[in-house]
Formats: C-alpha cells, structure tokens, sequence
C-alpha cells in the first residue's frame, strides 16, 4: 500500500467513526423530533418504532398548542431574556468604559469587586434571594424573573478587554473639542466594538432563555412561566401523552435550534473567547 | 475693572475649577454605581446573610428568631438525607469530571484535523449545546422510559433507568454528560488546533509516534484548557439539581438527591432557612476547596509556551 492510500483509508475510518459518533449524539435529539409526528397508538405499541409512520400528522402540534399556553411561554422567555440582556449589557459597558478609561482611587479593588462575583456560584445563592425578590413583591414579574443575572462580570471583563484597545489620547482628543463621556462612548466606543457587543449580547440572550431554576423559584402563576419551565410542566396536559410531550419540546426547540444556526459562529466564538479568559 | 472685582472673578473661575475637577473625581465612580450596586445586593448580601443564616435559627418567613452557633451543622451532619445527598453529589462529581474530560478530549483529537467532512460532524458534536437543560432533560425521561423508550429496546435490556435506585444515578450521568460535552469538546478543539505544526513535525521527524506526540506535546500543550474545563465542570456538577428535579425528583428512595436538590427542597418547600443555608455553605466551601487544589496542583507544573 502507498502512503497515500495508507492515509486516505486512516482519513476514511476516521470520517466514518465520527459520523457514527455523531449520529449517537444527535440520536435524542432526532428521536424527540419524530416522536412529536407519532400517535398514541404508535407509542403504545412494542416493539417501539424509531420512524413515525407519517410526517404529515401534524394533529400533535395543533393538539399542544392548544392544551398549553406553549406561545405564551414562549412570549414571557423572550421578554425575559431581553429584559436581562438589555440592563446587564447596559451596566456592562458603563462599568467597563469607566475601567478602561478612568484612573482614580480604589480601582483594582472595585474591579475585583465585581469580578469576585463569577466565584459566588449563583444556585447556593438562590434561596436567600428568594426571600430578597419575594420582599420587594417581584414574585411573579418579568422584573422579579432576571434582576438576578443584571450583573454580568464576565461580560464586564471582555468588553473592558476590548475597550482598553482604543487609544486613551482619542478620548482626550474629543474632550478637548467638547464631547462628553456619554457622547463618546455611544459615538466612537461602541461601534467600535461592535462585535464583541453582538458576541456577548448573544451569549447572555441564550443564558437567560435557557435558565430553568429561578424562573421556577418565582413563578407561581401559569401564565409567567417561562418556556423552560412550562416545558416540564407538561404532565398537566397527562403523564402517558409522550406523543403531546415530545411534539411540545420539539416546538419549544426550534427557536433554539433557529439561534443555533444563524449565530454559531458567535455562540461559539463568545463561549470559547469568554471561557478562556475565566 | 477694580482689583476686588478683579479677584472676585478669579475665585469664581477656581470654585467652577473646582466643581469641575470634583465632578471629573465623582464621574467614574457613577458609572459603576448600577453594577456594584446589583454585585452587593444579589450576590454579597445574599452570600453574607446566607452564612449568618446558617448560625442562626430562622422562622419560616426568613427572620432571625435568635442565635444557634454550630447546632445547625451539628443537626445537618446527623441528617441521614444529608448524608445521602453529599455522596450522591460527590459521586457524582467523582464521575462526571473525569468521564466528560476523556470524551470531549477524545472527540476534539478525533477532529483536529480537518477533513472533507470535518463540518458536518463538527456540528452534530456540538448540537446539544442548542438544547436547553429542561427539553433535554424531557427527552431523556422519555428515552430512557422503560416501557416506551427506545434505548432499553435498542439495548435489548429491561431496565427502569430512573425508577432504579442503584441505577437512577447513571441514568443522571449520562443526560449530564451529553449536555456538557459539546461545550468542552469546541474548547479543546479550539486549542488542539493552536498546538504549533512545526514542533509536531519535528517530533515526526524525530520518528515520535502518535501516541508520543500525544502525550508528550499535544495534551501538556492544552494542559490550560484542560484545567479549565476540570474547575468549571466541578462546579457544575457539584451545583446539579435541573435534572434530578425535572425527571426524579430525587427519588427514587433518595438515590439521586443531590446537594443543591436538598437545599432546595428544606428551603423553598419546607421553610427550613437555616438547614439551606448550611448546606449552601457546605456546598460552597466544597466546590471552593476543590477549585483551589486544582489551581495548587497547576501552579507545579511547567509552563509551556
């Protein structure tokens, strides 16, 4: 055998492990999408099938969507996750803009103030802060559901990271003719950095409509929840309804899957650059 | 002009002067006003009171009723449940860590190089990062149900994967490793390929062996990364909890409870502030602990660069 064939046959064997691997790992994934076409007699039936029998019985979906508020889930995540990410980007970039381009008294311990923040895991924190947001009376209220993710210490970092990029001597240059903090941030700074402003503001989006624990803690009424918990509140519509539970998660997946697409090269860029800096 | 008028006007112009450098001195401190803010109310206040909860006895609407000094962790030491839950928890850690560190390593090597195919698999790899905790968690529980499920089918095996009490762990372990892993496996990815061509090729000139390369460069090359996912993937799973409630709820018979489940439990259903409180404590200072021995044992190591 010639080298050459030697190592196509190697790149061969490798492409056809990783696909197989890959199949295993999309399996769940796939699975939960063609169960959401079966009906209950196919669920019931043994041994069980892996493909439905049509792709055109789209009774499940219509049947979910009628039984669950699923769209109104779907509304309060979006609200949520905008909510959070507008005033933790907010904060952010204001607390960042003043580390990167003020000098002044106890600033590394202020900064560190904030970063410390990342070691403090937010879920032995929870129960304390239920009682805080229940005292305030945000029980059941988009503001209630992210004012604990408003501090983004990580974000807070990149972006200084990035801020501290620009010359110092620009900004001294716009004082000079006039233009204030304000104006030069929103004017010069942040469309500068506008990319790591769209990584990040991604990053946090999907943090937030992912996020399964507080929501739960704060809500009580249905019609708050959040799409991550009224997903596994489904039993509501009968615990043996795999077909209307799987056709439900399989909704609730597509704006997920729809980000993934668009934005993965962002997703990933944001979560690999963000991790390394950790 | 009037020399007094002369002077009145060059105090003006220092009080402005000054009013203005006050203004300059105050101005970065405003634009951390709203982060710290937050910082102190929702993550130092909480952590503060959470420790002082833990010392003290707590009424059901969380006010201190009076001080109970180490009785608290006495009363948690002797909980049988509590017992459970640490070793659930750690055993769980004890698995997860190493188990995810070999798969999305083995994976990522698997991909390092770049193939006619390498996006394709790439993605299917990193799929389950765009499917959030509790639709995994939902899939799973019917994937794994004993009767309509398909993988004891597929297996050909009659097993109650989370009705089990000796299995029902495992069953936790594997959702958790399939919604990790994508996450890790584009980190060692990413840094397998930022290992420099030229000292593998010297090493291949030298007659080094993959398995030489392999041991001897590529993983002490990505000795920070792999470092990094070993920290962030203990606290992960020392802070598990989704998963056991949506599908188990820590059944069954206590065989998955874990830490965070338990605290959640005494504290948000049965009122029992300050039986959370310690066990946030417990759980804090754990994860606390292993994180710093794993930065210890890196600070031994030689730096490459």
């Amino acid at each position: 055998m010639t080298k050459k064939a030697k190592k196509r046959t190697a790149d061969l064997s490798v492409t056809i492990t990783a696909l197989i691997l890959g199949c295993i790992i999309v399996f769940p994934v796939i699975y939960c999408i063609f169960g959401a076409f079966k009906t209950r007699v196919e669920f019931g039936s043994y041994p069980p099938a892996f493909l439905p029998d049509s792709f055109a019985n789209l009774d499940n979906f219509k049947e979910a969507l009628d039984k669950t508020p699923l769209l109104r889930y779907m509304f309060n995540s979006l609200i949520v996750a905008c909510l959070g990410t507008a005033v933790r980007m907010t904060f952010s970039v204001l607390a960042a803009y003043s580390f990167a381009f003020f000098d002044f008294k106890g600033k590394k311990f202020l900064f560190l103030v904030v970063l410390a923040t990342m070691m403090l895991p937010g879920d032995t924190l929870m129960v304390t802060n239920y009682l805080t947001v229940s005292r305030l009376n945000l029980l059941d209220t988009y503001l209630g559901m992210c004012i604990t993710s408003f501090v983004g210490a990580s974000q807070m970092f990149m972006l200084r990271q990035n801020f501290r990029t620009i010359p110092r001597a620009l900004r001294d240059a716009a004082r000079l003719d006039g233009c204030s903090d304000l104006r030069f941030l929103r004017s010069v700074v942040l469309p500068v950095s506008r990319p790591v402003l769209l990584t990040l503001c991604v990053q946090s989006f999907i943090n937030l409509w992912n996020a399964y624990l507080w929501p739960l803690l704060v809500t009580n009424r249905d019609e708050m929840r959040t799409v991550q918990v009224g997903v596994t509140m489904l039993t509501a519509v009968g615990n043996t309804n795999y077909h209307l539970i799987l056709a439900a998660v399989t909704l609730t997946l597509l704006p997920s899957f729809g980000m993934f697409i668009i934005l993965r090269k962002n997703i990933v860029k944001g979560m690999t650059s963000g991790a390394l800096v950790g | 002009m009037t020399l007094q008028k002369k002077n009145l006007r060059r105090q003006n112009g220092r009080a402005v002067q000054r009013a203005i450098r006050r203004r300059r001195q105050i101005k970065p401190y405003l634009y951390l006003v709203p982060i710290i803010f937050f910082a102190i109310a929702f993550v130092y206040y909480p952590f503060g009171k959470t420790f002082l909860y833990s010392f003290c006895t707590v009424n059901a609407k969380g006010q201190i009723t009076g001080f109970a000094g180490w009785e608290n962790f006495a009363y948690l030491f002797q909980h049988r449940n509590f017992k459970i839950a640490l070793l659930n928890t750690l055993k769980l850690t004890a698995m997860f860590v190493p188990l995810n560190l070999c798969v999305s390593l083995g994976l990522a090597l698997l991909c390092n190089q770049k193939r006619r195919l390498s996006g394709v698999y790439e993605t299917m790899f990193t799929l389950p990062m765009a499917v959030p905790m509790s639709a995994a968690a939902m899939i799973f529980k019917i994937l794994f149900n004993p009767t309509v499920g398909y993988i004891n089918y597929f297996l050909g095996i009659q097993l109650g994967w989370f009705e089990d009490r000796k299995v029902a762990m495992y069953g936790i372990l594997i959702l958790c490793l399939w919604m990790g892993m994508a996450f890790d496996f584009l980190l060692f990815l990413s840094a397998l390929r930022a290992v420099p061509d030229q000292l593998l090729e010297a090493a291949s000139l030298d007659g080094a062996g993959f398995f030489t390369k392999l041991f001897r460069i590529r993983i002490p090359m990505i000795m920070p990364t792999a470092l990094y996912v070993i920290c962030t993937n203990m606290v992960l799973s020392m802070m598990t909890s989704g998963p056991v409630m949506i599908i188990t709820e820590g059944g069954p018979s206590r065989a998955t409870t874990t830490l965070i489940y338990m605290m959640y439990t005494s504290g948000y259903q049965s009122s029992d502030y300050s039986l959370a409180a310690c066990i946030s404590i417990v759980t804090f200072l754990l994860t606390f602990g292993m994180t710093a021995l794993a930065l210890v044992f890196d600070s031994r190591r030689t730096c490459y660069e």
